[in-house]
């Protein structure tokens, strides 16, 4: 079977192989596992890759390739072999890659710093000054503990002679070591016996390493310590792992706008007040974490983060500025900065890379251009790298008269003929296939030096290109065996037991970015259930009688915005408008695309069920060209038939806790204010019109004809409308739900002003079915326009008081943060 | 040497269409001390009053004033009030200054001794690209061999004889490829482009943002918040420092320029930044008065005139 599996798997000249040391002779370090995989029936390895698969789509586990917002999302590509690394070649790379770290924070340090470096002659002003990474707001800061380095990860790559090389530092917010732990978990199911029995080194003590240097570095007060995982949102490309690194980590994930600075210090913004922040491991990029003193047109910071830390209030890891060192204008001066700073040679080299700056290399990159990548000296550049080779003469010309006009942007980096190795190709028929593979390995900072993560993130092209690789060009990736000569370390992260102490329920720390987006879900739901049901009423009219302008539900259609205002007619065109046109400000489609994006930077709480139910409407609705009205009308049966299943969600599948808390409110106030819209309108427009239409809308008809067998009157249907504390879409029913909950809030919070609810509230109780249960009573339409200013004012104290945090932020002068 | 002394109120006033509810501002507002200039006096007053205030320096030395106002408005009004004395520029050597490409060249050299204080100003900044076609613009007055000042003083008479002032022409983001285009704009569009022309051929240039005294038509009166905020251009020659241009005015920047910050371009000293929390739509006022001493009785009566608003 071995010979058979080897028979088609190439060996190609010039290149190493990972496996074999020469035709049909295995390295020692691959014996066991590629025993394992050639003892294996067809029917093992596929339910390997099944259960491979299963597991990546049960965790989620995705990789944004165009970051849309509508979930272009791609399931995380792993390939089933691991590459496998033996102990003393690991050695090797993990003496190499801790003295790269030490050397690129103390780079970091002199250039934030004293600049002896610059002023030696060491490194050219232009690799400094000419990148825009070069935060000037930054120079100066003392970092705590000195380091601006955390967590640091180099791009390997090994030459055909079997040694490795450095392509590329990530210094800033590096990527993968979260891939690597979810790679590591699935294929050490998949192959359990193999892992334990070749002494595959694990993970875990690297990330506790990495939480404990961040908590000892951390400044204190205000509290017990607190971490937080600083995420640019769902958008980004690998925000999946900064969910699951943060839950594996136990840090709260936040974006910009739950943090806040106040009195020079960083808080949390919760439903509780604010708690103190005292480190922040950032996936944000240097640039955009504060628009006060850096990139001014950025969302996604934090105003006045740069000022705590130059006061060094918090640890921001890693520290502002560090995208300096993601130059590969900096690689050839590497050698000689490092016998500088460290005294000792530079262990593992950089690909032959030139600064064009520098005159000698420019001439010599431009003469060999056929045999060198051009890239771009600093990553802020919009400069593509280019293979000279790939240039016909006329481009050739063209880059060079580029490279001459500003030589210091451009590096010139040598060819490499990456290693290769095997990988599990099901759709051929000879499963083995070699690929081009790459590695990215991972440092943190440790009280003593720094820790490299005993394994990485393994990289293989796809078949088509075998000189780069990259998730974003359909890439896969692989988990990375360590081995070791010693005992295994089994610490983990993972929880084994939960002792009765711990039990966790549902707490009052969530974050009120949350909070406010549940809040804002259950409104947007409530409000598309309402406008699906108004536009569904008011286009059968339509079907019925041409001219719908005098009826009342036109004008309450007009009134909440669905529907242009007067004199524009209630017209076909008109309500398809106000049903499928997402750019008409008050349509349906687009309060549809505002829940489907509210719903978008909640899917860490969304079950998929939901999320999915959500994305589909709105796609459906952005996609329908739908002009006939029983087109229309089919459209707005289904919305409403989703909107009810999302209610149903909530009702039956989420935990009663503050988020599902905030929920219900927003749907309660959204109902209420409708209710008390669809009668005030109805009020208004006199008894001529019989009240069909409100019991349609309020999907009241069928409680209406048990109770009552005759066609609608008034009395019976508004005293089911308002009165009826049974009927869920009751005004009675909706105030008292919401006056319920306020009592709630208040018990744990405090301070909210429900006055204006519980007056209105005691009015609308004391109502009499004989003297204001009609279309002419005042005091019925002043209780009605009171409730829905009352509901008014709640969702406006809410913002205040639980999401943006206005009111304590700065007017709580005490100190005394709740 | 003698100095001219002057009184400048620069006042800032923006207007909301919603209240604000929280507010930061970093101000490049306190005249820079230079060899030809000192502050006698300076205070600038906020309303409504910040919880927190601080003073310090940026990275180019420029005195900085960085402010939290957590009081609810919906109009914030910063005023600024100096006495400065001006003294003449130095008459620089144009003529023997060195060749322009020995300028460049002595920049570029990697080795001991760099001269770091001006490297900073030869690249690429938020404002300022240095594109090619800017170089060929300025080679028209660049010829090899030229004497580095003498060539920036051409360079600086012919962007301004090539540009029309036109406030209409341009916003704060204008590149320099439509300037090239067009040449019509401000003085921070034309200090910009100047800068972009010099950091084309490798030459060291940075923004100076102040305030210029400008004279009345003969027989008129001096009117009130006339003045503005002024940019020009400053360039670095070995042996003689920082020598500054002015393209706008086409002068050499003396007694009538005073000096408020410098740096790369406009976006390292812009007079206010901030992030507000709220607020929506805003217009903005900006009035700026120059008065040299002699005329400080009125000034006396000015500041009474520019008092800070009654809170409205």
């Amino acid at each position: 079977m071995s010979d058979r599996l080897l028979e088609h798997y190439p060996l190609t000249p010039g290149r190493y192989d990972e496996m074999l040391s020469a035709p049909g002779k295995l390295r020692p370090h691959w014996l066991s596992l590629f025993d394992t995989v050639a003892r294996a029936n067809p029917a093992q390895m596929q339910e390997r890759l099944e259960s491979v698969r299963r597991q990546i789509r049960e965790n989620g586990v995705t990789y944004n390739v165009y970051a849309d917002p509508r979930g272009v999302e791609r399931p995380w590509e792993l390939d089933l072999l691991p590459l496998v690394i033996p102990p003393d070649e690991w050695a090797g790379i993990e003496a190499a890659i801790a003295q790269r770290a030490e050397l690129l924070n103390r780079i970091l340090l002199d250039i934030y710093g004293p600049q002896h470096l610059l002023n030696e002659g060491l490194l050219p002003p232009a690799l400094v000054f000419g990148h825009s990474g070069f935060l000037r707001p930054c120079h100066g800061i003392r970092v705590p503990g000195d380091r601006h380095l955390h967590l640091y990860a180099a791009d390997l790559a090994r030459s055909p002679d079997g040694r490795w090389w450095v392509l590329a530092d990530r210094t800033q917010a590096p990527s993968g070591a979260g891939y690597s732990l979810e790679n590591r978990l699935v294929i050490s199911r998949v192959f359990s016996e193999q892992f334990r029995d070749m002494r595959v080194q694990h993970l875990a003590s690297f990330f506790a390493t990495l939480r404990d240097t961040l908590d000892q570095h951390a400044p204190e007060g205000d509290g017990p310590p607190l971490t937080v995982l600083l995420t640019p949102g769902p958008y980004n490309e690998t925000y999946f792992e900064h969910a699951y690194l943060a839950r594996y980590l136990g840090f709260p994930l936040v974006e910009g706008s739950d943090l806040l600075v106040r009195d020079g210090k960083v808080w949390l913004k919760n439903l509780s007040g604010l708690r103190r922040v005292h480190a922040i491991l950032r996936r944000l990029d240097d640039d955009f974490c504060d628009p006060l003193e850096l990139r001014a047109d950025s969302a996604l910071g934090v105003p006045g983060l740069l000022d705590a830390a130059r006061r060094g209030t918090v640890l921001i890891a890693n520290a502002l500025g560090s995208n300096l060192l993601e130059s590969g204008a900096l690689l050839g001066f590497l050698p000689g900065l490092c016998e500088r700073l460290l005294g000792e040679p530079l262990a593992m080299p950089s690909l032959a890379t030139w600064w064009c700056g520098e005159e000698a290399a420019l001439d010599d990159a431009i003469s060999r251009l056929d045999n060198l990548v051009i890239k771009p000296a600093f990553p802020q550049l919009r400069i593509d790298s280019v293979f000279g080779a790939d240039l016909d003469r006329k481009a050739r010309a063209a880059l060079i008269a580029r490279m001459r006009a500003r030589p210091h942007h451009y590096v010139a980096q040598e060819l490499i003929q990456l290693s290769q190795t095997p990988v599990w190709d099901a759709q051929r028929t000879r499963p083995l296939a070699a690929r081009a593979v790459g590695l990215r390995v991972f440092a943190c900072a440790s009280p003593d030096g720094y820790a490299v993560m005993p394994g990485g993130l393994a990289r293989v092209a796809s078949e088509r290109d075998v000189r780069v690789i990259a998730m974003q060009r359909g890439g896969a990736s692989k988990d990375t065996w360590v081995l070791t000569h010693g005992a295994v370390n089994s610490f983990s992260l993972l929880r084994r037991t939960v002792t009765a102490s711990e039990l966790v329920r549902a707490g009052s720390n969530l974050s009120s970015r949350i909070v406010e987006n549940l809040f804002w879900f259950g409104r947007y739901c409530e409000r598309c259930d309402n406008e699906a049901r108004m536009l569904r009423a008011a286009i059968a009219l339509h079907i019925e009688q041409d001219d719908i302008d005098d009826h009342p539900l036109s004008g309450l259609c007009r009134r909440v915005g669905l529907l242009p205002a007067e004199p524009a007619p209630a017209s076909g065109d008109a309500l398809r408008s106000a049903a499928l046109d997402a750019s008409a400000p008050g349509s349906l489609a687009a309060d549809l695309h505002r829940l489907s994006h509210v719903a978008f930077s909640l899917r860490e709480r969304l079950s998929l069920d939901n999320w999915r139910v959500v994305s589909r409407l709105n796609e459906e609705s952005a996609r329908s060209h739908a002009r006939e009205s029983g087109e229309i009308l089919e459209h707005l049966d289904r919305c409403v038939r989703d909107m009810m299943t999302l209610s149903g969600f909530t009702l039956d599948g989420m935990t009663r806790d503050q988020g599902w808390r905030f929920l219900s409110i927003g749907r309660r106030i959204e109902r209420l204010q409708f209710l008390c819209n669809m009668l005030r309108h109805a009020l208004d427009s006199g008894p001529d019109v019989a009240p069909d239409w409100l019991l349609e809308l309020a999907d009241s008809a069928i409680t209406y004809r048990s109770r009552y067998m005759t066609r609608p009157l008034w009395l019976p249907v508004l005293d089911l409308l308002i009165c009826d504390e049974t009927n869920p879409r009751s005004v009675a029913y909706q105030a008292l739900g919401l006056t319920d909950y306020v009592a709630r809030l208040n018990a744990q919070f405090g301070t909210l002003d429900g006055i204006l609810l519980s007056d209105a509230v005691a009015d609308l109780l004391s109502l009499r079915a004989d003297s204001d249960l009609h279309t002419g009573s005042t005091h019925l339409a002043d209780v009605l326009d009171r409730l829905a200013s009352a509901a008014y004012s709640l969702s406006e104290q809410l913002g205040v008081r639980f999401f943006s945090h206005a009111d304590s932020a700065w007017r709580n002068d005490s100190g005394d943060m709740a | 040497m003698s100095s001219e002394r002057y009184v400048v109120m620069h006042r800032t006033r923006y207007r909301y269409a919603w209240p604000v509810t929280l507010s930061r501002q970093l101000l490049h507002l306190t005249p820079r001390k230079t060899p030809r200039q000192r502050t006698q006096a300076h205070r600038i007053d906020i309303d409504p009053p910040p919880v927190e205030r601080e003073s310090r320096s940026d990275y180019f030395g420029n005195a900085i004033e960085q402010l939290t106002i957590a009081q609810t408005h919906d109009t914030l009004e910063v005023f600024s009030h100096a006495i400065v004395d001006v003294g003449a520029a130095e008459c620089p050597q144009t003529a023997v200054s060195p060749p322009w490409e020995h300028v460049r060249d002595r920049l570029r050299q990697v080795g001991t001794a760099p001269l770091l204080e001006p490297c900073q100003f030869v690249y690429t900044s938020p404002h300022v690209e240095p594109l090619m076609a800017l170089a060929r613009y300025a080679r028209l007055d660049f010829h090899r061999g030229r004497p580095m000042l003498d060539a920036t003083l051409a360079l600086m008479r012919r962007i301004h004889r090539d540009f029309e002032f036109d406030p209409e022409a341009t916003t704060v983001s204008t590149p320099l490829e439509t300037l090239l285009r067009e040449k019509r704009g401000v003085c921070q569009d034309l200090a910009h482009f100047m800068i972009g022309c010099l950091r084309s051929l490798g030459l060291p240039a940075r923004y100076v943002s102040g305030y210029l005294l400008t004279e009345p038509p003969p027989g008129q009166p001096r009117l009130i918040g006339a003045d503005a905020s002024h940019a020009w251009v400053s360039v670095f020659c070995p042996g003689q420092g920082w020598l500054d241009v002015d393209p706008t005015n086409c002068v050499q920047p003396g007694k009538q320029h005073i000096t408020l910050a410098w740096g790369r371009d406009f976006s390292d000293v812009t007079p206010m930044r901030g992030v507000i929390l709220g607020g929506g739509e805003h217009t903005v006022d900006v009035s700026v008065t120059v008065l040299p001493e002699h005329e400080a009785g009125t000034a006396e009566l000015l500041r009474k005139a520019t008092q800070p608003l009654e809170r409205e």
